[in-house]
């Protein structure tokens, strides 16, 4: 062994000093490699007199174990001085934005509807369709409002003929005896879909609209069923109890006729959206009038039921805040991508 | 309407019952309450003030300076210019800080130099008329510094109801109908009214002739030494709370019947009218008529007159004429009292857009025993201010009607089971007679005798009845309660399978595709029918249009998102867009009349034109064409198959040179892929930057619903190796893809599984006229690992085919 040599202190302390992984297997192949000091040390034992080689091997193995124990001890602490420092999450930005995953949308009355139609059809409830075009038969005269009826200038309708025979449904209740045509009671169906009203239109008022008919035809079926119905439906509308009264309302379809209010969603004693009342006018409803079974061929001593119009375009915009109504049927992009 | 609680009080007690709780009681029991307000705030800051000398004003010749004792000790000095001001007499003033209708706050000023401290009063400064010659002078009997809204009854509240929801209560068209009402749910008695026809005199009765049968009843009155003056102030006040503007005192008491009890009539100038007395016909063809709001109306035979001699004088149950009315001189009236058929009053009124507070009454068929009531409320009111009056003959009392009261059999328990609450069979009579039934019977079965004001229309059967329990028992008494019943899954009909239908394309496409969900107006413009050249085509249509040109209904629902595309094309760059939607063909028409419906799924997908040498594939059609494909097979039925269709057959939307039909299995076409047509591209606005790449499509959910379902079947995984190989073609343009790529097919003898095209290539290298086509093609067999060998001949047999259609190979 030369001077030059390093001694064996200053290997340790430069194997217990390396900054990282990299430069600690390098030392340590210099040092215990094939080429390096120890190798050197053992291959030389022969060469000794007899009695040292002994104590000669011994010392070289001692170092050599030393050694690579050394190298063990700073390779562990280098690694986890890296885990340390990963974990410290040095150079993390919490605000970069994350990676867009693009995709389209679903309308949000069809969400909405979707909603609806799940929930009632896990009640027993049929779903139906009804035409946009009807006939003033079920539109009007089978729903107790014959001609010069003046609930007729109550929803202004758009006619299709002088005549009035065929009409654009201002309302959903059509379906109902189109219903009473297709199913024998005791049944329970909903009619989601789109209705029509010849009125100017502004946020508020839309010439075009959708509803959601229900209609339940029963054993006695009561007052208390219909708000007990309209009870779950507002709990899957909003995800818990609202308190809901029902009030006297006209409809020539139904007796006794009601509006049902929810206590406002959004506020404790009065906002913008319940015009200070706490109370939402959020659906007609009502008992099916005897002349509106009996006009679908269900006699009405022997069967009741309830009938109720959930306005869907106002629940959409009640949903999310919408504040102009005209926005549901514009088709512009800007307003249907926010409801991805 | 509006309602005044000041005149409720007129028929019930309201002690106890505030404003607040009437519009509470009326909202959960009778009807909808629009709003309730104050009548008249600022009233109640204007003091009474005794005017006790007036000079005149040193500078200004029509200004005088008072000073005006306003009961605080010291008098007030003034400024008025109003001619009437006068020392000795009672005035409203107003002091400085108050507030006056239309943002008018008093200020102490000086007017020409004179300080003025407060302002004395015109009734048309409060908001109680239109008289402004001059201040309003009051009773002499007032105290200075009085309020005036207590000193003069002034205060109340108005209650605006909402008429729609009074639409079957003929019975809730005056005060008195209301107070019933109020006292029902109070167990308070209404007040005693009396209005029985005083004596009159002997003289011939006014002969009445009724020609139509839209009038059951006529009722005619002469009343003597009546004279037009101001009505009390009790009365104009009444009526500008009820936003009735006070006339004269005949002319107030006409409309305060009708708003007392809910009858319209009327009074004529009896001077005005022939001796020959009144006619009762229908208008004559081409009949005009001048109303008292000087108007002149064009009549039709249906509407309905009254006529005195020749002349009309008034339109029946709608308005008087102007000939007829009642006039300052007027000292001799007619009062007509009647019954007009609801439904003429309604299309006459409604034809002629002159809905007045009569017709909308009539409207309502009104009880035909109430204008006998009301002749005798209006002599009864009128006999107390006017000394004078005198009814020379007595009362004509014409028509044919008869009273509509009926008895009803009523079931407790049907009461019961309908409301699904539990009421006492006497606690149903009792609610019942509160509110003027008459009630018989026991042992479960009530008899309701319905009085004639309940009976013309909003009570008939037993479930009227039914109503009225609950609603004073109120809804809100009532618990809510469980439908049981048994439930099964719904019917798997057609409905059910398009719902399904319908919500995996909805997914299907919002998901990967990227395609925003839109609905639109089932309203398709004319303007864009013009654009599409389809101004022939055969639409429903209203007669009744929101706005001329929009009165057509859609056949197919592409038009509605063509309508919006250059728009969305403008804001959004790159638009997709689906919509689900019906159509209408009335040339389809059920013997009913119902038009055919047609239930479609139509695509646009707009952007960009592609760069120059981009994939083959890039562009929209071939995109949209791939969504299409990935549609079909979602929905679990066969792959399409394309073909070009007779661009004849074709919408007018499609590119004539760039359509494709789609077939899911044989029958009719499913699928309609185009890019678009490229004349409409520039007359939808789709040019210079908005220039586009558009691909558009119309699928037929009810072709859809029809075609066979064909679900994946499972085939074995390959035991041995697949092999792929690149072959790449150069051919002549007019060989097409499909012609090239069966080759290869038959070339694999069966081993092609997999056919993908990924790249296509005109260019000089190739020559002009060729075209080259590179595919990716995956060879397996079922029976060993393919070798160097198969490969070989494979390509050996797709040479000398391709070869035969003067294409070749390309290596390398
Ligand atoms: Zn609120």
């Amino acid at each position: 062994m030369s001077d030059s040599t390093p001694s064996f202190e200053s290997v340790l302390a430069a194997v217990r000093a390396a900054g990282d992984a990299a430069s600690l297997r390098a030392l340590e192949r210099e040092q215990l490699g094939k080429e390096g000091p120890i190798a050197a040390l053992l291959a030389s034992i022969p060469t000794l007199p007899p009695e040292s080689r002994k104590e000669a091997g011994q010392r070289a193995n001692r170092m050599k174990s030393e050694l690579a124990a050394a190298v063990a001890e700073r390779l562990q602490q280098l690694e986890e001085a890296q885990l340390a420092a990963e974990r410290s999450g040095a150079g993390f930005d919490a605000t970069l934005p994350a990676a867009r995953v693009e995709r389209g949308s679903l309308h949000p009355l069809t969400q909405v509807t979707r909603e609806l139609e799940d929930l009632f059809t896990s009640m027993g409830y049929t779903v139906l369709d009804g035409p946009e075009v009807e006939l003033d038969w079920y539109n009007f005269e089978a729903l107790n409002i014959p001609r010069d009826h003046p609930a007729r200038d109550m929803q202004d309708t758009f006619r299709c003929d002088p005549a009035g025979n065929v009409v654009l449904r201002p309302h959903t209740s059509p379906v109902q005896v189109r219903a009473m045509e297709r199913m024998r009671p005791p049944f329970r169906a909903i009619a989601p879909g789109k209705v029509f009203r010849q009125e100017s239109t502004d946020a508020s008022h839309e010439h075009t609209f959708h509803q959601m008919e229900g209609l339940v035809v029963g054993k006695d079926i009561s007052v208390g069923h219909l708000i007990g119905a309209m009870k779950t439906l507002l709990r899957g509308v909003f995800g818990r109890e609202i308190e809901i009264r029902l009030r006297p309302g006209y409809f020539p379809f139904v007796e006794p006729g009601f509006e049902l209010d929810a206590r406002c969603p959004f506020c404790k004693s009065g906002c913008r959206v319940c015009k200070q009342s706490t109370w939402i006018e959020l659906l007609p409803c009502g008992m099916v009038h005897p002349n509106v079974l009996r006009a679908g061929n269900i006699d009405p001593a022997e069967w009741s039921g309830f009938a109720f119009g959930l306005g869907l375009s106002r629940l959409v915009m009640l949903r999310h805040g919408i504040d102009d109504v005209r926005h549901l049927l514009s088709g512009d992009v800007r307003f249907l991508e926010q409801f991805r | 309407m509006k309602i005044s609680y000041r005149w409720l009080g007129r028929h019930v007690d309201l002690s106890g019952i505030s404003p607040q709780r009437v519009v509470e009681d009326l909202t959960l029991s009778t009807c909808e309450v629009e709003s309730l307000t104050p009548f008249l705030p600022h009233l109640a800051n204007i003091v009474v003030g005794h005017v006790l000398t007036r000079a005149k004003h040193p500078d200004a010749d029509k200004l005088s300076v008072c000073s005006v004792d306003c009961g605080e000790g010291t008098a007030r000095q003034i400024v008025c210019g109003a001619p009437n001001v006068d020392a000795g007499q009672m005035v409203a003033v107003a002091l400085p800080g108050v507030e006056l209708p239309g943002d008018f706050r008093i200020k102490k000023s000086k007017i020409r130099g004179v300080e003025s401290d407060g302002m004395i009063c015109s009734e048309r400064e409060l908001g109680l008329g239109d008289e402004h010659n001059g201040i309003w002078v009051l009773p002499e009997t007032l105290k200075p510094g009085a309020k005036l809204a207590d000193a003069m009854d002034l205060s109340d509240w108005v209650i605006e109801i909402d008429n729609k929801s009074l639409t079957h209560r003929p019975d809730l068209w005056g005060h008195r109908g209301f107070a019933a009402e109020i006292a029902a749910m109070h167990l308070r008695p209404l007040k005693p009214l009396e209005t029985s026809l005083p004596p009159t005199g002997n003289g011939p009765t006014v002969p009445v002739r009724i020609e139509s049968q839209a009038c059951t009843r006529y009722l005619a009155l002469r009343l003597e030494g009546v004279q037009a003056r101001r009505s009390p102030d009790w009365l104009r006040a009444l009526l500008f709370a009820v936003d009735q503007r006070p006339i004269d005192l005949l002319v107030d008491l006409s409309n305060f019947v009708m708003l007392d009890l809910g009858q319209p009539n009327h009074v004529f100038d009896a001077t005005r009218l022939d001796a020959s007395g009144i006619t009762v016909r229908n208008a004559r063809a081409e009949e005009r008529f001048r109303t008292l709001d000087g108007v002149e109306r064009r009549l039709e035979p249906s509407d309905l007159l009254i006529a005195s001699g020749d002349k009309a004088v008034a339109l029946a149950g709608i308005m008087g004429g102007e000939d007829s009315k009642v006039e300052a001189g007027t000292q001799s009236l007619l009062l007509e009292v009647a019954s007009f058929h609801f439904a003429t009053v309604r299309r006459t009124a409604a034809r002629l857009a002159l809905r007045t507070d009569s017709s909308t009454r009539f409207e309502k068929n009104l009880d035909p025993t109430l204008p006998l009531r009301a002749a005798g409320h209006y002599v009864r009111l009128l006999a107390q201010l006017e000394p004078g009056l005198r009814l020379p003959a007595p009362l004509c009392d014409a028509g044919e009607w008869k009273d509509p009261a009926r008895v009803i059999e009523l079931s407790c328990e049907r009461v019961r089971s309908l409301l699904g609450v539990e009421l006492a069979d006497v606690h149903i009579a009792d609610i019942l007679m509160r509110l003027g039934f008459g009630v018989k019977g026991s042992s479960g079965t009530l008899y309701v005798s319905v009085p004639s004001a309940r009976a013309t229309k909003d009570i008939g059967i037993d479930s009227d009845l039914i109503e009225e329990v609950g609603r004073i028992h109120r809804y809100g008494n009532i618990p809510e309660a469980r439908i049981t019943a048994p439930i099964a899954p719904p019917p798997r009909d057609e409905g059910w399978q398009r719902r399904m239908l319908v919500r995996t394309l909805q997914d299907r496409l919002a998901g990967a595709a990227r395609f925003h969900e839109t609905l639109s107006y089932s309203f398709v413009s004319d303007a864009i029918l013009a654009e599409l050249g389809a101004t022939e085509e055969r639409h429903v249509a209203v007669i009744n249009p929101i706005a001329e040109g929009f009165s057509k209904i859609r056949r197919h629902v592409m038009p509605s998102l063509l309508a919006t595309l250059a728009h969305n094309r403008r804001m959004a760059g790159e638009v997709r867009l689906f919509e689900i939607g019906k159509g209408y063909q009335p040339e389809y028409s059920s013997t009913r009349g119902e038009p055919r419906e047609v239930h479609e799924l139509s695509l646009v997908w707009a952007g960009p034109v592609p760069a120059k040498g981009a994939r083959f594939d890039a562009g929209r059609f071939s995109q949209l064409q791939g969504v299409l494909e990935d549609l079909v097979r979602a929905t679990g039925r066969q792959s399409l198959s394309w073909s070009a269709p007779d661009p004849a057959s074709l919408p007018s939307w499609a590119h004539p040179g760039r359509a494709l039909v789609g077939r899911a299995g044989e029958g009719d076409a499913l699928v309609t892929l185009a890019a678009l047509e490229p004349r409409l591209a520039a007359r939808l606005g789709l040019k210079d930057e908005l220039a586009s790449d558009v691909a558009l499509a119309e699928l037929s959910l009810d072709v859809l619903l029809g075609a066979e379902a064909a679900g994946p079947r499972y085939r074995p995984l390959p035991v041995f190796p697949a092999v792929k190989v690149d072959v790449a073609v150069a051919a002549p343009r007019e060989r097409s893809a499909g012609e090239l790529a069966a080759v290869l097919t038959r070339a694999g003898k069966g081993l092609v599984r997999d056919l993908e095209l990924f790249d296509l290539y005109e260019g000089e290298k190739l020559g002009a006229g060729r075209r080259s086509h590179a595919w990716h093609v995956t060879l397996v067999s079922d029976e060993r690992t393919l070798g160097e060998e198969d490969i070989g001949k494979f390509f050996q047999r797709a040479e000398r085919e391709f070869t035969q259609l003067g294409a070749e190979l390309r290596k390398g």
